[in-house]
């Protein structure tokens, strides 16, 4: 079922026995059936290859089409029409060198057997085209490959028990220890010592901080300032870190301690609706120091709660007359607006380069 | 990073139902009583063979000695099969390992005479992946890259190719001036020789 008689060793076939198509069969029982209907064949490294040759195009010079079609499945090197090899009548047979064999591999798979402008094409691999050094680098990749496989797993069911494990830790025992193990691995290993060198070990994403990090922004702030050392964000990098200023130290060193800091915090916020300019984002130096500036600014100034030591910019500008509105909640909004109103006319130069360096941290007020 | 985790923790999931569908292709194997049967699921065992998250399933179900079995067998289906599937297992150090240990390599110099291209090459390149410091010697004997050499010069590419890269990489230039000599003094071994029909 799997070959025809005649194909022998010793003689030179144009079309070889790989390049027919075979009888798929039928008679499997339905445990055993594919999807697809499927010959009885084995597939080996030895008849995989980057070569396909493509029967069965029509022609009517759809060329580009064909390759269009091919390269879908990857980069493809070189291509021709194979006039030398017997087609039916009024069609074309092609040779397609694909870069990768795993690029053949699923153009085969899908293109195989597929309608192509009212031919159906057959698609099959050319290892007949293959170089010497083709071949010996087809084998030396799969080998390569497999290696790469056999260790993945054994990591893997090695790592399954001791999952809390640093990757450090893990990955020396997990070469050296497995269920089946039986003393042939030392001798493996020193008749091709470099083996193992090409699978670099990546660490475990860190598990431990995941959950804080995970939290709002203000779960990493309270965190960050716990800590005080660089600290990755969810993604892994330090990019976004910033180290907690004395000012942000000031505020927060009354509170009792970090944990229940978010909770208190986030009251706190509700009230002043101070909103959270220490988000954790990259926030150059000059920047910042303006932005300190005016948020000491605003903080003073605040609810009328006049700091006295605080510095004041610019000319001061004479006394309004204040205006009683016989409600407390309407005298701090005038007094607000009123504030707002003399910072605007009194900074401008400098309200005007802030805002443009840091919009987004900029607090906006509600009037 | 974490696809990689993911994926492999499928994979995982699907080994155990891998190793049970195997266990039943195996069984099925050795109580059916048709040839028929037999070639469909030898040619489905040797395909798993291929896949590296097969292997230790494979291994476990010692699948190796059976299709050590099929390379004394007539049917040329089988033989070809079973080759085709220890070419694919031996990729893999442990299968390689368990080959070696059952003294495979008598079995699989023997294909080398077959009549069937894809025979002999499934069986040149195991022979390939047998090859250790250890078992070199015996892959690597004189009667086996005297064979190669004959196959090297034949004018089937594929085979011709796959015989250079065995006498390149894995003998010596020694190895295969000796065997030239040989050829040339007509004191030839008859291994890779297919014997003539009939």
């Amino acid at each position: 079922m799997a070959a025809s008689e005649g194909c022998s060793v010793w003689d030179t076939p144009r079309v070889y026995k790989h390049h027919e198509q075979q009888k798929a069969c039928h008679t499997r029982p339905k445990y055993r059936e594919g999807r697809r209907p499927k010959a009885v064949k084995v597939y080996t490294i030895n008849l995989e290859s980057r070569f396909l040759l493509v029967q069965g195009v029509p022609a009517i010079g759809v060329m580009t089409e064909l390759v269009q079609l091919f390269a879908l499945y990857g980069v493809i090197e070189e291509y021709r029409v194979l006039d030398e090899y017997p087609a039916e009548q009024f069609t074309e047979v092609y040779l397609m060198k694909f870069q990768k064999l795993t690029s053949a591999r699923a153009a085969k798979r899908n293109t195989d057997e597929k309608s192509f402008y009212g031919g159906i094409l057959h698609v099959c691999y050319a290892p007949e085209y293959e170089t010497v050094e083709d071949i010996r680098k087809k084998l030396q990749d799969r080998r390569s490959y497999m290696n790469r496989a056999c260790i993945k797993s054994e990591t893997e069911s090695e790592k399954e028990p001791t999952r809390s494990k640093k990757p450090a830790e893990s990955s020396a025992p997990a070469l050296a220890s497995t269920p089946w193990e039986d003393g042939n691995r030392a001798q493996t290993e020193t008749s091709n010592p470099n083996t193992y060198s090409g699978f670099p070990l990546l660490p475990l994403p860190p598990e431990e901080e995941a959950p804080q990090q995970c939290l709002s922004s203000w779960g990493f702030k309270s965190h960050s300032l716990q800590t005080n050392a660089p600290t990755e964000d969810k993604m892994g990098s330090l990019h976004r870190f910033i180290s907690a200023s004395p000012e942000l130290s000031k505020q927060t060193t009354n509170w009792p301690n970090s944990a229940s800091a978010d909770k208190e915090e986030r009251d706190r916020s509700k009230i002043s609706r101070n909103p959270p300019s220490t988000a954790p984002r990259f926030i150059p130096r000059t920047a910042r120091l303006e932005n300190r500036k005016r948020k000491m600014m605003d903080n003073t100034d605040f609810l009328g709660m006049l700091d006295k030591n605080a510095p004041f910019f610019g000319p001061k500008l004479p006394e309004q007359q204040k205006m009683d509105m016989e409600d407390n909640s309407l005298n701090t909004t005038a007094s607000l607006i009123r504030q707002t109103m003399a910072k605007v006319s009194s900074i401008p130069t400098e309200m005007k380069t802030s805002s443009n360096t840091t919009t987004t941290t900029k607090p906006r007020r509600r009037i | 990073m974490f696809n990689r985790w993911c994926s492999t923790g499928m994979n995982r999931f699907c080994a155990s139902d891998r190793l049970e569908y195997l266990q039943g292709l195996v069984t099925e194997f050795q109580d059916t009583d048709s040839e028929e049967a037999k070639e469909q699921i030898l040619a489905n065992l040797a395909n798993f063979a291929y896949d590296p998250r097969s292997m230790e399933a494979l291994r476990m179900l010692q699948v190796t000695e059976l299709f050590l079995d099929m390379l004394t067998e007539e049917n040329e289906n089988f033989v070809e099969f079973g080759i085709g599937g220890l070419c694919n297992l031996s990729m893999d150090r442990e299968c390689r390992d368990q080959i070696l240990q059952s003294g495979g390599i008598p079995l699989v110099t023997g294909c080398l005479s077959s009549h069937r291209d894809e025979t002999v090459l499934s069986a040149i390149t195991t022979l390939m992946n047998l090859t250790t410091a250890a078992s070199r010697s015996q892959t690597t004997d004189s009667a086996v890259v005297q064979s190669m050499l004959r196959f090297s010069l034949t004018q089937n590419p594929r085979l011709s190719n796959l015989a250079t890269v065995f006498l390149q990489d894995y003998c010596t230039q020694d190895q295969v001036d000796k065997a030239r000599e040989l050829l040339q003094g007509h004191s030839q071994s008859a291994v890779g020789i297919p014997l003539p029909k009939d």
